[in-house]
């Protein structure tokens, strides 16, 4: 072999092995991490995006993921609907008109529960199938529509659309199809249909199932309005905050945009995990470098007798750092490939790896392999030629 | 790049070297030390290594330096090889005055003009033979500027063609140390530094050592400093200068160096 840096990886496998494999996880945590992170966002938001309905109408404040989700009276849907009129059990009641230019109206209740797989969460959708399915286009492709709920039979019985009838197992581990028991909020559910498209969340029960088993009686997380023409949804925004000033009230368009904002706290976590794949690649390479220095004390000896400057020694010790840095980054993305391939087999998560990130986590591990051996490379070229010559 | 037989360049130097009295002088020599002292400090203890050498070499020159263990010959080899800053005292390589020189320009001036061989060959053990050679030239010169015919010819010269895709310890320590030489040749140094060559061979290895430093030295005009303990090197030489508690004390020719230890 004529290559010293060639030569000096091969030389040492096990050490090398251990390097690529360092830089390797600092690529695959910040791969994976934020695939997970945008893949779950951007499904999600998709899911969000196919719902026909313009305009949607929440509690006032911010949207949240924590706390009760069921905060807004389902009757909003109807009074946005029907508009308000005093009745015998309140008769002050100030009237307010229907919202013009809605078609339809429904109460959605949106809950969010730990993956049956495991790992991370899941949302479900608690609905009242026929007003749902006037807001917006769902098919059912095996199998019946939802139940009401109110009934014994219809109590405990759901619907999941076609991707997690695919990806997913049953209570029995089976692969799920209409009849399949699966678990939802704690409960054991009857699937008796499989939808098209995703909309929302991949898994519905009842919205009256839903109040009842958490508490929040003819209460809602949200009400779909579906304007008459989707032209008139700005109209329908403004009045509907006119008649409802303490109503959330946004247009669908604007959902995926929401969840990015929501999502912020998750972009500081993925800061934080890049700053991890840093550090780690820094460190392995630090230390792996330091070590192989020390070993090769007498080897950069020879090369002062030579006559090699420091910068060829440290170009040399950078670059068999870089190489190793390079083999780690390709390691990494095959991890990182075949992560998303199980994951995603064996879960409902979902795992964007998207080109960006794979520069920026190539970048973290090569720059990251560099950093790391500025300092032994640097305390390599500035060792004693004598000393090191005659080290032992 | 200047081809192998440019070494004739290096052959037209002995042209101006003159004999007198035995020692060879020229108006130019390749090395001259000046009153050149070196103190260790060992804690607060200073150590003196070299008191005063005062040495001066020509092109051409094939010189042994003598001396027993701790009397400053390695200390002498270092300091000449750029290795080591002197406390006092000039060095002069070709004109120019190491003792002047930043450790930057000591290095840049050991890759030009100084080769050297040690007792424990020095090879780069993951490396052949010629990438030794290879490392050699591409620290000299770059990565893209090597001679391939250069290196194959100095290989040969060596006895060593068929060893070339083999590495340190695939060779014996005869051909390790002609793979070293091979090595510190390859840039045609002005002067070729031998630090106990034959320090880890046994006589017919050292014969044949010896014999090669002596091949290069006559036929290619290369100049040797050799430090030795071993009388039957030292007789190879041209001239011995024997060294004692940091002085030198003797130059003479090999015959008259003999006939003084005797």
């Amino acid at each position: 072999m004529d290559s010293l840096i060639a030569a000096n990886i091969s030389q040492r496998p096990l050490r090398t092995a251990i390097s690529i494999v360092g830089v390797a996880l600092g690529v695959v945590l910040v791969s994976l991490f934020v695939g997970l992170a945008h893949g779950m966002m951007h499904d999600a938001a998709g899911r969000q995006s196919n719902v026909d309905a313009e305009v949607r109408v929440f509690p006032g404040g911010n949207i949240s993921l924590a706390g009760n989700p069921l905060m807004l009276p389902e009757g909003y849907a109807d009074a946005i609907l029907h508009g308000v009129q005093p009745t015998a059990e309140d008769p002050d009641l100030k009237p307010i008109p229907p919202i013009s230019g809605v078609a339809s109206t429904s109460a959605v209740g949106e809950y969010v529960q730990g993956s049956v797989a495991g790992i991370g969460f899941e949302m479900v959708d608690g609905l009242a199938y026929s007003s749902f399915t006037k807001t917006t286009h769902l098919a059912i492709s095996s199998g019946r529509e939802l139940g009401d709920g109110l009934s014994p039979e219809s109590a405990q019985e759901a619907i999941v659309d076609h991707y997690y009838a695919e990806s997913g197992k049953d209570l029995e581990g089976k692969p799920i199809g209409v009849g399949s028991k699966i678990s939802v909020l704690g409960h054991e559910f009857k699937i008796v249909g499989i939808y098209r498209p995703s909309v929302l969340a991949r898994v519905k029960i009842p919205l009256a199932t839903m109040q009842h088993l958490l508490g929040g009686a003819k209460n809602c997380t949200f009400v779909m309005v579906k304007c008459e023409r989707p032209e008139l949804a700005d109209q329908v925004v403004a009045q509907i905050k006119q008649y409802y000033p303490g109503l959330r009230v946004i247009q669908t368009n604007e959902i995926p945009a929401l969840y990015s904002q929501g999502l912020a706290p998750v972009e500081v976590f993925l800061k934080v995990v890049i700053g991890l794949g840093v550090i780690i690649s820094v460190l392995v390479i630090l230390l792996a470098m330091y070590t192989t220095i020390i070993e090769r004390t007498r080897e950069i000896g020879i090369l002062k007798s030579l006559g090699a400057s420091k910068r060829f020694i440290v170009m040399t010790i950078e670059k068999e750092a870089a190489m190793i840095s390079v083999m780690g980054v390709v390691l990494g993305y095959g991890a990182a490939v075949i992560g998303k391939f199980v994951l995603e087999a064996n879960t409902r998560l979902m795992i964007d790896l998207e080109l960006k990130w794979f520069v920026i986590a190539a970048l973290i591990g090569v720059f990251g392999g560099i950093i790391g051996a500025i300092y032994p490379a640097m305390r390599a070229a500035n060792l004693d030629p004598v000393e090191a010559i005659s080290y032992d | 790049m200047p081809s192998f037989c440019d070494f004739s360049v290096a052959r037209g130097r002995l042209a101006a070297v003159i004999t007198l009295s035995g020692i060879r002088t020229s108006m130019n020599p390749v090395l001259e030390t000046i009153d050149l002292r070196m103190v260790y400090h060992v804690g607060k203890v200073e150590v003196p290594a070299l008191r005063g050498a005062t040495v001066r070499v020509e092109a051409g020159e094939y010189v042994a330096i003598i001396g027993p263990s701790g009397c400053g010959k390695s200390t002498f080899l270092h300091i000449v090889g750029g290795m080591l800053q002197p406390t006092s005292g000039q060095v002069m390589i070709e004109g120019e005055d190491l003792t002047k020189m930043t450790d930057a320009q000591r290095t840049d001036l050991r890759r030009r003009k100084i080769g050297f061989v040690f007792q424990r060959f020095n090879l780069f053990p993951t490396l052949t033979a010629e990438g030794n050679l290879k490392l050699a030239e591409r620290i000299y010169s770059g990565k893209n500027n090597q001679d391939s015919a250069r290196r194959h010819g100095v290989l040969r010269l060596l006895g060593l063609e068929d060893k070339t895709h083999h590495k340190p310890l695939e060779l014996s320590g005869g051909e390790q140390q002609r793979v070293a030489i091979a090595r510190a040749v390859i840039n045609k140094p002005a002067i070729l530094l031998a630090d106990e060559p034959t320090g880890n061979l046994d006589t017919e290895n050292s014969d044949i050592v010896l014999n090669m430093m002596g091949q290069l030295n006559k036929e290619l005009g290369q100049t040797i400093i050799m430090i030795t303990h071993n009388a039957e090197a030292a007789a190879r030489a041209d001239r011995v200068i024997e060294m004692r508690d940091g002085h030198v004390v003797r130059s003479s020719s090999p015959v008259a160096a003999a006939q003084v230890r005797q």
